[in-house]
This record gives C-alpha cells, structure tokens and sequence, in this order.
C-alpha cells in the first residue's frame, strides 16, 4: 500500500492527473469508492481483497469529469472495462492513468498496449458461488428457467440500480427511458420486467466484462450478473470475440463473419 | 387528429373474388382517424386515382392507404397521384391485398378479416408517417475512367465529346490494351492498329481528357457525385514535358534482353522503353526494377545520350487527389500462359503459344514483322494445330465459363495462317463452335469452305515432343472418338480468358462486387448491365466476363451514356428512406453517445463521426452522423442502436411498432 | 380444442428477397393458410427483437422472420447483422425460459414462392400443435407485482 500511496502523491504533486479513483475506507469493515484530489490525502487510499467494485464506472460520470484527468487503481477487470470503453469510442488511453498493484509494485499502464497485455495475463476468474449458479441454470429444463426466472425477476422493482452500476451502461439516454414507443413497459409487473432484463443482456452480449457490479448492486439480490454472463458466453461460444482485450476491436454485435453458423434458419 | 382515407381496390374480380371488400372497407370507415374509406374496381385507373386526388381535396386528408397489389408493383402510381394532390407522396402507404391475400386464399371470412387487418395495420402506420423530400446532392462532373484499353478509350471519348471533363488511368505506360496488340480482328479482318490507333492519339489530343499512364487508383472515397480518387502515379523517371519522345535512350540503354511485355515476351525490350512505337504517351519510362542504375548505382547511359535531359533517376511516385462524379471500370481482362497446362507442356515447349502470341506473331509490327515463324527456331511452321477451349469450360480447372472470343479469333488465326503460309496445314481441335454475332457464323465457315482449315471436333489429351514435332493427340468425337495424332510444327492455345491481375484489390478499393471468378458484378445481368451495385460506378468491357470489341465497344457507349446522363443534371434526386441521427436541445445535442456500433455495421460507410462544440470551439461530444449521399436505407444501424438514437425514415420506430400493436390488437 | 385453435402469426420480411418472394406466391396462386400477416421492413437488418418481444407481448402464437439467402443481401450484409442478432437473441430467450418454437427464421428468394407457402403451412401448423402463447399470456396476466 505504501508504493500506491506513494505513486498517487507523486501523480498530484506533479500535475499530470488532477484526481485519484479509489478504494478507501467505508462504514463497517467495508471498503468505499473515493475520489482524491489532494496530495496529502493521498494516504487515505487501501488496497486489499475487499476492493472489488467497478470503479471503471466513475470515469465517465459528469461529476467526475469536471474533477480533471483522473488516475484510477484498477483491478484486472477494470482494465479490461477500460479496454472495452476505448473500443466503444468512450476513453482514451492519452486521457487517463491506470494503476495496477501486483505485490505491492505499482505500474502505470499509459497506452494501449500496455493495457491489453496486462488485460491478457488476467483473465476473470468467477468466484465458487457464480460457477456454481452457472452450472445449476445450464442443468436445467426450459421450464425451469422460466420459473426460475420468472421467480427471480418478480422481486425486480426497476430501481435500476444494475444500470447504474454498469460501466458499460453509459448512454445518456436509456432505452427504457424512451416512450415513443414505449419498448419497455414502463412497470415493473413481470411482462415490463422481463423486458427490462432481456434488454439489458442483449446490449451487453459481446461487451459484458463480467465485474458482477450489477448482481452486487441489486437491493433485492436477483443475480442478474447471470443474464450478462450468459450473452457473453454465447458471443464467445458462436463468435469466438471476448470483450475487453483489444482496444481497437469491433463491437462482436455489430460486425459478422459470412462463415457464421446456426441451424435454426431454414 | 389524423384524417386517413383508405381505398379498397377490386382489381376487377382479383381482389374482391375472395375479399368481401366492400366489408373491408365499411369496417375501416369505423377505425378512429380514418376520414374516408371507399372500395373502387380498378384504383390504378385514371378514374381511381381521381377518386384519390378528390379525396384529398375535399376530405383534407392527412395520409392515404391505397388497399390493392403489391406495393412493388403501384407504389410510385399511388404516391404521384397523391403527390398530384398536394399530399406528401411519402404520406401514402399501400396494403398488399392481391398478392398476400386474394391470390393465396380461398374466399371467406377467414381471408376478409385478414385483409381488414393488413389495411388498419397500414393505416396505423400511415398516422405515423412524416412529409419526407427527396434529397438532393451535387454532381462533380468529371468522371474517373479506369483502364485504357478499348473500353476506357470509347468510354472516355464518348463522355468527353459530350462535353464532360474524364480523368482516364492507366497503369501500363501506353494506353491501348489487349487491341493494340492484336493482328486482325474478326469478323472483317481489318488491322487493328489502323483502326485503334487514331482513337489513342484522340484521347490524347481531347482537351476534355486528362490522361495519367503508368498510374493506379490508390483508393476512391465518398458517393454517387461525389467521390473522391486517389491515384498513384507512378515515376517514370523521365520528365514528360521536357522529353521529345526521340527514342535516344532506348538505343542507348545497355540492358536489350528484357521480354517485352507487348509483345508476350517473343520480343525483347530495354530498361527504359516505350512499349511500341504508336504508343500514347509516345514518352518513355525507365522499368526500375531491370535497370543498372536502380539496381548498382552505376550506367546512366540514358541520361547521357537524351538530348533533352529529360531522364529524372531521383522522380518519386506522386499522389495525387481528384474530385470525381462518377466512375467507369474498363480494366479487361488477361489470358492464361500456357504453364497453366501441365498436359501440353507446362509452357516448357517454345512452339506452343498462347493465342495472344500467335497475335503477335501475325502483327506487321510485330517481333516476326508478321511472318508466322516458330519461336523456337525461326523457321516457318507448315503444319499448326490451333486448340479451342483451352482451360474455358472446364470444371477440372475451375473456369466454368465459356471465354466467348476463342471460337472466333480461333478461325481467324487458322485463316490469317492460310493467308501467309499457303502451302500449310491448318487443324482446329474444337467443343463447339460458338458463332453468334454479325457476320461470325459466315467467317468461320468461310474458314472451312474457302481456306479449307480441318475443324475436328474433340479435345486434346496431350502434347509433347518427339523428333523436334509436337505431337498433338487427341480424338474425333465425330468419327466415334477415333484417336488422332497429328505431327505439328506448331501448337496455338487459345487459353481461357481470366480477370485481370488485381481485379479483386480494385473492387475492393471501390466497394463493387465481383463474382467467384474476380470478374466485376453487374448491378443486373439483364435490366442494368452496365451498372454496378455501388450507385454511380459503371462496367465496360471484359472487366465484367470475356468479351470481344464489339460488344466490349457497346457497353463503353452504354456506361458513357450513363455517365452523361448523370452529369445531365446540377444535382442529383434520392429517395429520402434514409436513417438519420436524432438532434436534441442542449445540453444533450443528441441522445447518441458515440459508441459508432452504427459505423462498423454500415454497409455503405455512411456513417461519419461529428464533432459537437462550443461557439468557442470546446468539444462537446462526438456523435454520429448519416451521410445522406451514401445511406442506402438498409436500417440495420437502427436495430443496433441501444439508445435508439438513430431511426430510418419511412421505416421508423414508431411507424413499426404501431404496425405490431395494431395487427395484434 | 387444438383443432379450432387459429394462432395469430405475425411475419417479419425484408422488402427485397421474402416480401417479393411471397408476392411470387401471389402470382403463381399458390394457396396457403390465411392466419399470417406480413410487416415489411427493407432489410432483415432492421428488425428489431423488441418487436419480437413486442408481438409476444400482444399476443401473437408465432412469429416469422425472414430475409434474403446469405450473399444475397439488397444491402450487402445486412442479413449477416440480422444472423448474428438472432443466434444470440435465440439463446438468450431460451436462457430465461421462453420456448422459442414459437419463432421461425428463414431465407426465403424473390424465387422462392412455393417456399414462402410452405414456411407458413408449416409454421401454423406447428404453432397449432403447440397450442396457444403461454408463457407471455402469463406474464402480462400477472399485473404489477
């Protein structure tokens, strides 16, 4: 922690970024998202196994914005969200600095290069539970998931608190949002929902990095991290691409392979 | 409030045989937002669409559904009458009553409520729908030719004498392709030199062309009126202006055995060269590749010998950027060299040639000074075997396709060789003689009955060498497959024609199709042969599938007059089904965020990034723009877009989902 | 029951390839079963799943979507856009639950009218024998939570 906090002073002190995304300390034994500025804060930064959320989300939120070019300490998912964010034309590497601590060394990652490198030597590792949730949804009959599902998203009040979470869910106006038409119902009864939540994967299929940030942040604790995993998996699974390794690669649902195959059109 | 008229049409008996239209049309008055709704027996006659033109006037209507055929039929008819009327023509939509119902359903109730359901479907939709105006975008009149062989040459010729500016490349460093080195041409036997040449020096003389030798098109941007070219010319290492083509350097040049590409390689040239004596540009280029200097640094003998200092051995390759209208694509064609054919010889035999050769071989100008002689030896070959179908028609070589001028020059050749060397013995091996065309079916007859060539019908099986002959075997398929061996002095191959070296990379550079065989695709084998898929890029010529000049001549004149045509007008009218990009009021702008999933799905690269900015010149925001000139109207970037930011006219969001509601309401 | 059950399909076509090829149907008087309605888009690449969701939604059976053949695209490729969109939207349905047999994808030509009656017969007869929408019915039966 000493080489982070180091690092992040320097950073200040010398001008080139103006602020410092963070982990911190929270209420509890909790860890908390901060936002630092001031060189001899620069201490107030932890870094240890509880620093898990997303912070990839912070960077294209207004407020942050106005903060100045930021540096942010980022786990392995979150280079790779900032990896699919310079592909989607939402970052660019020239405007930011990622730090990544591996035994307490502190590198700066400044390019894209650099980025996808360290990206490729981290792959996301779901933890026991997720693996698990995922082999007991894939075992199941198609009833099944219906009811599952069904079961799950009924406790879904469209808080939507998955959307903000998400760091690739950065459009200024969502689809939900939008009432001419109307494509999502605009209640939260089980049509509106599964609506919601379809929507929801379907835009993330081929850019989901898979941080959990949605399933950590739903207060009712439906784990609809599944949702986007599982449109990833078929992206990778059909299409051969993986979010989050190139900077320069093509959304997989907006380009094609005259080879791809299926067998359901007739 | 919307007022909508909807008019049912019988069709005479086609329509309301099955549809009960006047049902049909009495349930739609009913419909909320529908002012009007009659059934007429025929409504794309004169009558009918006065109905519809009165309609609008007296009712004040606001959008019309036409129920009738198939949009892809009257469409255009309905939306003029009603553009006639002073509605929108874009206001008008039309259900498929004929087509998707009448015609496949029996009658009943079934296939009424069917037909009530389409139309309100339809009118749903049409309350939907926005006054929308042609686009209309500049012309750059000056069009990009490409390839200066005979179809680029008529081409450019036909849209100069028009009165249009032509920008014609060539990559060799002549104009004139394959017809320059061709002997005589079919059916009339004039010499193609006489008859190719004057055209040459008019494309050079024509202050409407501007013509860029030993050039290549680089890369072609932007849209129908408005492309622009990018095209390499490459150094020749002379300066043209300086150089009076006297020829010095050539007879100067120490390097005298490189095979002359003119002459396919039975004649020799030099490191620098002009490629034949009547060619345009008569300026030579120094071959960088087979010259002393560029090779060790060391022999400008060239340089020493022009009298007008014209040789540039420090010249770089310029590129250079021309604003285009619209392009014609007369890049022709090559044939196959004979190492194609590992049965006759893997190319290894002298005395076998390529029809091309032989053409050489016959030419005044050519390396024999038109004397048919063996290239092996130089002495006058008195029995010769000619072989149609060399590689075409052969699925074993992967070339399906007849190459369509064999048969033809194949006759020429075994006559021209009759002409020069009458005491010799001229066999044509054939599949089938294909002479359709004026006056093609008489020549090669008159081949057979005047100069009494020996046509056997049957292929080769092989060829090799035996006591300094070539001997050809093969088999009679009209004497019940009899073998037949012939001892030639000389074989002639009449090798398959072939897309041209880079066809593919230069369809590729404009964004047109082009089929298995690199040869470029029509827009439509039939209706638009000349045009391609990419509006405003024209095909002429071999380029397209073998052809010979006649024909090649035609599509020339044919892709011109499209040329013209376009450049007829100031500006160019599109439909307006295009997607566009929403605008909001600040600090917004548009709900597009930039992710530009939209511009790599485009087909057309219609989709440009636009910078949003302060007065100041801040950036705002980068979002996405259509480029109307180049939207196609596919509509797939709109399904992409998460934000739904991005919408296609005439087929918009709300327009499709208000169709779903209704039919399943 | 099963035998009086008329499903309610809706057809989403391109303009190009399905819709002229079911208008070939047309004209060779080609019958087929009357319970289809035909929505024109330009391409395949327009369609939208939402409209899939939505027509489930209004209580549609079935649903058809087809386009141009491979390489045979008005637009180049915007078939290809629409295969991959299905191949994922497919398996993401069947992920939650929904029975996709209820929705048909095919290529059907300008040429292929005899092919356009026979995707219709066929898809209304198996939505017949799969009985009436119920997975959707349920949903929007259920109200707000």
């Amino acid at each position: 922690m000493q080489a982070l906090h180091q690092k992040a002073k320097e950073l200040l002190e010398s001008g080139k970024v103006q602020v410092i995304i963070g982990y911190g300390d929270g209420s509890g034994d909790r860890v908390r998202p901060v936002f630092i500025s001031k060189a001899e804060s620069a201490s107030d930064l932890i870094w240890d196994d509880r620093c898990r959320q997303n912070l990839a989300v912070y960077l294209n939120k207004p407020e942050i914005k106005k903060l100045g070019v930021p540096a942010i300490v980022a786990t392995p998912v979150v280079v790779k969200t900032i990896i699919q964010l310079i592909s989607e034309n939402q970052l660019k590497s020239s405007n930011i600095v990622v730090l990544v601590v591996d035994n307490d060394v502190v590198s700066e990652l400044t390019d894209n290069a650099s980025l996808e490198a360290y990206s490729a030597g981290h792959p996301v590792v779901f933890p026991p539970f997720v693996v698990k949730e995922i082999k007991d949804i894939a075992e199941m009959s198609i009833q099944q998931r219906n009811k599952y599902w069904q079961d799950e998203l009924s406790r879904c009040f469209k808080c939507y608190a998955c959307r903000a979470a998400c760091p690739l869910c950065y459009c200024e106006r969502c689809l939900t949002d939008n009432n001419q038409p109307q494509w999502v119902c605009v209640a939260s009864h089980a049509q509106g929902n599964f609506e919601w939540h379809i929507n929801r994967a379907m835009h993330l299929a081929g850019r989901c990095v898979e941080c959990g940030s949605c399933t950590i942040a739903c207060p009712v604790g439906i784990p609809i991290g599944l949702l986007t995993i599982e449109a990833s998996r078929i992206v990778k699974q059909e299409f051969g691409q993986e979010p989050g390794l190139h900077c320069d690669a093509d959304s997989a649902m907006s380009s094609f392979k005259v080879e791809d195959t299926e067998t359901f059109i007739k | 409030m919307s007022r909508i008229g909807v008019f049912i049409c019988h069709c005479g008996e086609n329509i309301s045989a099955t549809v009960d239209c006047e049902k049909v049309a009495k349930t739609l008055a009913s419909m909320p937002g529908v002012a009007h709704s009659v059934d007429y027996k025929y409504m794309c006659s004169d009558p009918g669409q006065s109905l519809i033109r009165s309609a609008i006037k007296e009712k004040k209507l606001t959008g019309v559904v036409v129920a009738a055929c198939s949009p892809r039929m009257h469409e255009p008819t309905f939306r003029k009458a009603c553009a006639e009327a002073r509605l929108n023509p874009f206001l008008c939509e039309m259900a498929n009553l004929r087509e998707h119902c009448s015609w496949v359903h029996a009658k009943g109730d079934a296939t009424t409520d069917k037909a009530i359901d389409l139309v309100s479907m339809l009118v749903e939709k049409v309350k939907r729908n926005k006054p929308l105006f042609p686009i209309k975008v500049p012309v750059t009149k000056t069009a990009l030719v490409i390839g200066g062989g005979i179809a680029g040459i008529q081409a450019a010729l036909d849209i100069a004498n028009a009165g249009q500016k032509v920008v014609l490349v060539e990559r060799e460093p002549s104009i004139g392709g394959h017809m320059s080195q061709l002997s005589e041409t079919f059916p009339t036997l004039d010499c193609s030199q006489c008859i190719l040449t004057p055209r040459m020096v008019e494309v050079a003389q024509n202050p409407n062309i501007t013509l860029y030798t030993y050039a290549e098109v680089e890369s072609l941007s932007g849209f129908i009126g408005n492309f622009t070219a990018r095209i390499r010319k490459k150094a020749k290492s002379v300066d043209e202006k300086l150089c009076t083509g006297c020829g010095e350097c050539a007879t100067a040049c120490p390097i005298k055995k490189i095979p002359s590409e003119f002459n396919t390689g039975l004649g020799m040239r030099g490191a620098i060269y002009v490629p034949f004596p009547q060619a345009v540009p008569n300026k030579p280029v120094i071959d960088r590749s087979r010259c002393t200097y560029f090779k060790s640094g060391k022999c400008k003998f060239c340089a020493s010998k022009c009298p007008a200092q014209a040789i540039r051995f420090d010249q770089q390759d310029e590129i250079i950027e021309i604003p285009i209208g619209s392009v014609v694509v007369t890049t022709g064609f090559n044939i196959k060299e004979t190492s194609f054919f590992p049965e006759y010889g893997y190319g290894k035999y002298k005395d076998v040639v390529t029809g091309l050769q032989f053409e050489r071989l016959l030419s005044a100008s050519g390396p024999t000074l038109g004397e048919v002689k063996r290239p092996s030896d130089g002495t006058v070959p008195k029995k010769i075997v000619f072989v149609a179908c060399t590689g075409s028609r052969d699925p074993a070589k992967g070339i399906e396709y007849c190459s369509k001028i064999c048969c033809m020059y194949t006759a020429k050749h075994a006559m021209l060789y009759k002409h020069k060397v009458h005491d010799g013995d001229a066999y044509v091996f054939y599949m089938d003689i294909r002479a359709a065309g004026k006056g093609y079916d008489e020549f090669f007859r008159r081949a057979i009955e005047e100069d009494h060539v020996n046509y056997i019908r049957g292929r080769i099986s092989r060829i090799y060498e035996r006591n300094g002959k070539l001997i050809v075997r093969g088999a009679d398929t009209l004497l019940g497959a009899q073998q037949v061996e012939i001892e030639a002095d000389m074989v002639v191959l009449a090798t398959a024609a072939v897309a041209n070296d880079g066809a593919e990379s230069l369809a590729q550079k404009l964004h047109v199709s082009y089929d298995a065989h690199h040869f470029f695709a029509e827009a439509h084998p039939k209706l638009r042969p000349v045009e391609t898929n990419t509006a405003g890029i024209f095909l002429a010529g071999a380029c397209q599938s073998p052809k010979d000049i006649p024909e090649t001549v035609s599509q020339a004149s044919a892709a011109a007059s499209k040329v013209i045509g376009l450049f007829s007008n100031a500006e160019l009218t599109r439909e307006p089904i295009i997607a566009v990009v929403n605008r909001t009021a600040p600090p917004l702008f548009s709900t597009c965020v930039g992710c530009f999933m939209c511009q790599s799905a485009c087909p057309y690269h219609a989709i440009e990034q636009e910078e949003i900015k302060t007065r100041e010149g801040k950036l705002i925001k980068m979002v996405a723009k259509v480029n109307p000139g180049l939207c196609q109207g596919c509509g797939t970037c709109v399904a992409f877009c998460r934000s739904k930011s991005i919408d296609l006219q005439g087929y918009s969001n709300e327009q499709v989902y208000a169709e779903v509601m209704e039919l399943l309401s | 029951m099963e035998n009086n059950f008329e499903p309610k399909i809706v057809a989403f076509v391109c303009n190009w390839c399905t819709y002229a090829g079911a208008d070939l149907t047309g004209t060779s008087r080609i019958k087929y079963a009357t319970n289809v309605r035909i929505i024109r888009f330009p391409c395949t690449g327009r369609i939208d799943y939402n409209l899939l969701l939505k027509a489930f939604a209004q209580g549609a059976d079935g649903v058809i979507v087809s386009g141009c053949h491979p390489n045979d695209c008005h637009y180049t490729s915007g078939n290809f856009h629409a295969r991959r969109r299905w191949i994922v939207f497919k398996q993401m349905m069947e992920y939650m639950g929904i029975d996709m047999r209820r929705v048909k994808f095919s290529w059907v030509s300008a040429a292929e009218g005899a092919k356009w009656a026979d995707i219709v017969n066929t898809t209304v007869n198996e939505i017949r024998e799969l009985g009436p929408s119920q997975e959707y019915l349920e949903m929007s039966r259920q109200g707000v939570a």
